[in-house]
């Protein structure tokens, strides 16, 4: 076969490997959407935040990296709660739009700067044991890239299924189709709306242990993912999972080939482009939620 | 209560101009020869068009708009880029580069007419991250992220007979607070005509007011293109103030910054981002020792005032004077 079918193939299990890490965090984001309309800019430095936790983890208590991954996720459960706690269910009371996002954008800004406080700018090598290279022919990948592979498309089709099997995530998409209809057949929102930001940012944590031995792991590593993350949730519909998973994926392509064929540096001009072509052209994404008034 | 703030409501505007002249022109010569507080002056006055500017988008039309630091950029690397590369005179190239500002805030103007709310803060962060972007990729253009070096100083003026030169911080901050002073008459003015009114009833009820045959697009885009020019004209000014021109002084990350000092002062008032982008100016210099906290001053203070304090300082101020009139 020829090194040009190989080069195919190579940057597409790359641009795969990044999908995974993207559509963790943007499904996140799009599953805090979908419950209660809005933004958790945060979300980007709970991916920071769980990446050190794991580090730390390994690094100081000589743990496994395995293990590391659980602490991020638990990590970022415990973050999202917090934020729950202290930012959306109180301001959730006073009925505004665009306060708990700017409030969430202070908090990131706050995360981001503390992390840069106590862990410094310089990055941190984290390494992960899975740093064998399985050779398939010209295409090669380290088992970290398979490891990540599978960790995040178990974790989504966990959710995936949870989401549309399970009594509580029919509740979630009853929130997420009319709220107070919802409220009045006695499904508690409070409670569920808490939930489905602990378990987004939790998978924004474990995103962020995955991420770790793949990028470099600075107080800025969850920032860059997330600007990625926000346009995949336009990009893919706001609020719809399968259109997220599509759209991650499409972007970690994107990604791969842009660094092949034209320059790593313009990888995300070429992401936000399409991001602000999207909005202009279909502002309801690949796949259309039933919601309009928000475009 | 009401008789003291009476007193103050007949006050003519003229007064309060003259008092704003006065404290310009007596700051420099209070804070002594200190060259560093004297750049901290100058970064005032830049911040403080800055926050007006995104004010007028955000506070009063309100449009949630996170891309302001683009604008900023624009006018700061059209300014300098025209003088370098295209032989530009400074006054016309700070001219030509707040109007080109203006224009690219029409063009952002077109996604929020057709966007609101979350996907319009979304798409003015991509549109800030672009340009930041281009910065760092146009080499040939932009030098890059190794940036420009050695700003020349705005040419010297002729008034009255006298050369007034630029090289001289204190003249540098008396000709940056002129603008920014020039700017809020300005943006008061609109603010206080009928124009103003067509603004807050759009940010109130989009659908009531186009139900009033208010055309909410065009004052869409009137708004982002004003607010776009005056951030531009800050632009044009900073490369001849810090003399260095680098693309991360535009990262989106500094839009928030602008973001916190209209909230923290307090959103949709005249006063209110003049007094965010003072307050948040001086407090991380003020908590200097303790280490460059700067954007965690931003941070914690914005959240704090979302939370605890919608109206910002502004409001604060007003709980303390009703409290004491009381």
């Amino acid at each position: 076969m020829s090194d040009f079918f190989y080069l195919i193939a190579q940057q597409t299990i790359n641009g795969v490997v990044m999908g995974c890490l993207y559509v963790m965090v943007a499904l996140g984001l799009t599953l805090i959407y979908g419950v209660m309309n809005q933004i958790n800019f945060a979300h980007a430095d709970f991916v920071t935040l769980g990446g050190f936790a794991a580090y730390f983890f390994v690094k100081w208590m000589g743990g496994g990296y395995l293990l590391s991954i659980l602490v991020a996720f638990l990590v970022g459960g415990c973050l999202g709660y917090l934020v729950n706690l202290m930012i959306f269910a109180p301001l959730r009371e006073r009925g505004d739009e665009l306060r708990p996002l700017i409030a969430t954008i202070g908090v990131s800004v706050l995360l981001e700067n503390g992390a840069l406080i106590a862990f410094g700018p310089v990055p941190y090598q984290f390494d992960s044991p899975y740093d064998e290279t399985i050779r398939l022919g010209k295409i090669f990948f380290t088992t970290q890239s398979l490891l990540v592979v599978i960790v995040a498309s178990s974790s989504i089709a966990a959710l995936y299924a949870f989401m549309k099997y399970t009594f509580i995530g029919k509740a979630l998409r009853a929130i997420a189709q009319d709220r107070e209809t919802a409220g009045l057949m006695g499904i508690n929102q409070a409670f569920l709306i808490m939930l489905t930001i602990v378990i987004a940012s939790a998978m924004a944590g474990m995103a962020g242990a995955m991420l770790g031995p793949i990028l470099v792991l600075t107080p800025f590593a969850g920032a860059s993912v997330i600007v990625k993350a926000f346009a995949i949730v336009i990009i893919g519909g706001f609020g719809n999972m399968a259109g997220t998973i599509i759209a991650g994926l499409l972007v970690g392509l994107i990604e791969a080939f842009t660094t092949q064929y034209l320059d790593s540096g313009v990888t995300d001009l070429v992401v936000f482009a399409l991001l602000l072509i999207m909005l202009l052209v279909k502002p309801t994404g690949l796949i259309a939620e039933k919601k309009e008034e928000n475009v | 209560m009401s008789e003291q703030l009476s007193i103050l409501k007949k006050i003519p505007n003229w007064v309060y101009y003259l008092v704003t002249i006065g404290l310009i022109i007596a700051l420099p010569i209070l804070l002594g020869g200190s060259a560093y507080w004297r750049s901290i002056l100058i970064t005032i006055s830049l911040n403080i068009m800055l926050a007006m500017s995104l004010n007028l988008i955000l506070g009063y039309t309100g449009q949630l708009h996170l891309g302001h630091s683009a604008f900023y950029g624009v006018g700061a690397y059209a300014t300098t880029l025209l003088i370098k590369k295209a032989g530009f005179s400074f006054w016309l190239a700070v001219a030509t580069s707040s109007l080109l500002a203006g224009i690219i805030g029409v063009l952002l103007a077109f996604f929020a007419t057709r966007l609101k709310g979350h996907y319009l803060a979304i798409a003015s962060m991509a549109f800030a991250i672009i340009l930041h972007q281009i910065l760092l990729n146009w080499g040939s253009m932009t030098s890059g992220p190794l940036g420009i070096y050695g700003i020349a100083p705005p040419p010297p003026i002729a008034l009255f007979g006298l050369e007034i030169k630029f090289n001289n911080q204190v003249n540098l901050f008396y000709l940056i607070s002129f603008v920014a002073l020039i700017s809020y008459i300005v943006l008061n003015n609109i603010l206080k005509s009928p124009i103003g009114d067509t603004l807050r009833a759009i940010r109130e009820d989009e659908v009531s007011a186009a139900s009033l045959g208010i055309n909410a697009k065009l004052w869409k885009v009137f708004s982002f293109g004003v607010g776009a020019m005056i951030a531009g004209l800050a632009g044009s000014f900073y490369p001849s103030f810090v003399g260095t021109l680098v693309p991360d002084a535009f990262a989106v990350i500094e839009s928030f910054s602008y973001l916190a000092m209209v909230v923290v002062g307090g959103m949709g008032t005249m006063i209110g981002p003049i007094i965010g982008a003072v307050v948040l100016t001086l407090l991380p210099e003020l908590l200097r020792s303790i280490g460059d906290a700067r954007l965690l001053v931003y941070g914690l203070s914005l959240t704090l005032v979302v939370l605890f304090m919608p109206g910002g300082i502004l409001q604060a101020i007003q709980l303390i004077k009703t409290k004491l009139i009381k």
